[in-house]
């Protein structure tokens, strides 16, 4: 589960306490909480969309859903798959989009997947130096330091001493190669598998792979 | 002080290579309403009434001062707003008039008043 | 008896291919763009072609949604070759796509 760290890059505040999980069903503010400017702006437009029959009633409701069905459990899922199939690993690196595919992960905003191999020469990071591109269909949202200033500046000019702030020192001979992503391609990184873990069930280490490893801030650590 | 076309021809959303403190660790759980703006954002592109690349481009004409006080998913909605009017499918009074409707909705809602 | 012969559209083919060496074009636009201003110049590798061919995002981002369909490369730029203090020893590299439109070949 993801840190609750408040940071949203500025003051911010709110009491998650009062807040009612209902009325994202809902629409409608209840309890004592009371929606701000910007969720005003966003139900409005919501509404006045599906009023005048632009999207449906019932599409955003489904997209949250969708959106919650996706995790970084999926991208771990296809890390393990290809640390005990060798095939599957080949499958995955040639085409990374089709191979999460037949894992039934489906690519709904179009994007194509590359993945990116840590092996014992090359260690690989993403980034978005432009907004905040990720591989959404099979990792989620995104955390807010991915999108923020210092990680979209810094991994490109100091990727090094950025992965240092994550507690990951690359030795000097292996390669680090940064990926920006620019276009409709995203990343997902296959982190190298921990010694130790060779005995290990699929679904075991699948639950050694933690997000951070996928966009390759940090290694895979036997737990 | 960079010189004035460098606020054109550098995006105020560019950062690769500009000088930055220590990265740190935040994140948070989405709000509902952000939650829905992002399932917005999707269902949008689906339907190319605003495809992704607008969607960035919209963000970026915000400028560097709602940019930096915008948190991430205000920026989305806003920009939203524009390019939809841009494109003429809403008009700032459709938004204005159904903001008001929302609100007093919203208030009928509130206990005590 | 022999294949026909086809002719590919203007645009179908890509350019470049895995390995040739190219330089990011160095042109300033307004308005909306995906080239990073830190990579404009610089000279690197073509790693990928992307398949297939799709719109300019730089157009896209105004509404284009289809039309004059090009490729986009995977590049591979030196750390060394954009950033002058990086250790000059260093083979670390940047990984990023860019457009047909904005490479030349060297």
């Amino acid at each position: 589960m993801a840190e609750h760290k408040h940071g949203h890059g500025h003051d911010h505040d709110h009491d998650h306490d009062d807040r009612d999980h209902d009325r994202a069903a809902a629409g409608i503010g209840s309890g004592d909480y009371v929606p701000g400017y910007f969720e005003k702006l966003e139900m409005s437009i919501r509404e006045l969309l599906v009023e005048r029959k632009l999207i449906g009633a019932d599409e955003i409701r489904r997209q949250i859903e969708v959106l919650d069905s996706r995790t970084p459990a999926l991208g771990a899922k296809v890390v393990a798959r290809a640390w005990v199939d060798a095939e599957f690993k080949k499958r995955l690196l040639a085409d990374g989009r089709g191979a999460c595919e037949e894992l039934g992960i489906s690519f709904y905003d179009d994007t194509g997947l590359i993945v990116l191999e840590n092996t014992d020469d090359v260690h690989n990071l993403v980034v978005c130096t432009l907004c905040s591109c990720y591989p959404r269909p099979v990792l989620g949202l995104p955390p807010d330091w991915y999108k923020l200033k210092p990680y979209r500046a810094r991994a490109v000019t100091e990727p090094r001493a950025v992965l240092a702030e994550f507690g990951t020192i690359i030795p000097g001979d292996v390669e680090v190669r940064v990926s920006d992503s620019t276009a409709k391609v995203r990343f997902l990184v296959l982190p190298k598998r921990p010694k130790g873990s060779e005995n290990f069930s699929e679904e075991k280490l699948a639950a050694l792979v933690t997000r951070d490893s996928m966009i390759g801030v940090v290694p895979v650590e036997l737990k | 002080m960079p010189a004035k076309q460098e606020l054109l021809t550098h995006l105020p959303t560019e950062f690769g290579g500009l000088q930055a403190g220590p990265v740190e660790r935040v994140e948070h759980e989405l709000e509902p309403w952000e939650k829905r703006c992002h399932a917005l954002a999707d269902v949008l592109d689906f339907h190319k009434i605003i495809n992704t690349e607008e969607k960035r481009r919209g963000v970026e004409a915000l400028g560097a001062e709602l940019i930096g006080k915008l948190t991430y998913y205000e920026r989305w909605i806003v920009a939203f707003a524009n390019i939809l009017f841009e494109k003429g499918i809403l008009t700032p009074d459709d938004v204005a008039g159904k903001m008001e409707e929302v609100a007093a909705r919203l208030g009928e809602a509130r206990p005590g008043t | 008896m022999p294949a026909p012969q086809i002719v590919l559209a203007q645009g179908e083919a890509p350019i470049f291919a895995i390995g040739d060496r190219v330089r990011v074009a160095v042109r300033f636009p307004i308005g909306h763009f995906r080239v990073p201003n830190y990579i404009r110049g610089k000279r690197g590798a073509i790693v990928a072609v992307i398949e297939p061919a799709a719109v300019n995002n730089e157009e896209e981002g105004y509404g284009r949604n289809a039309g004059s369909e090009r490729h986009y490369y995977r590049i591979s730029l030196p750390m060394t070759e954009l950033w002058p203090a990086y250790p000059k020893s260093s083979k670390d590299s940047l990984f990023i796509e860019v457009f047909e439109t904005w490479l030349e070949r060297i």
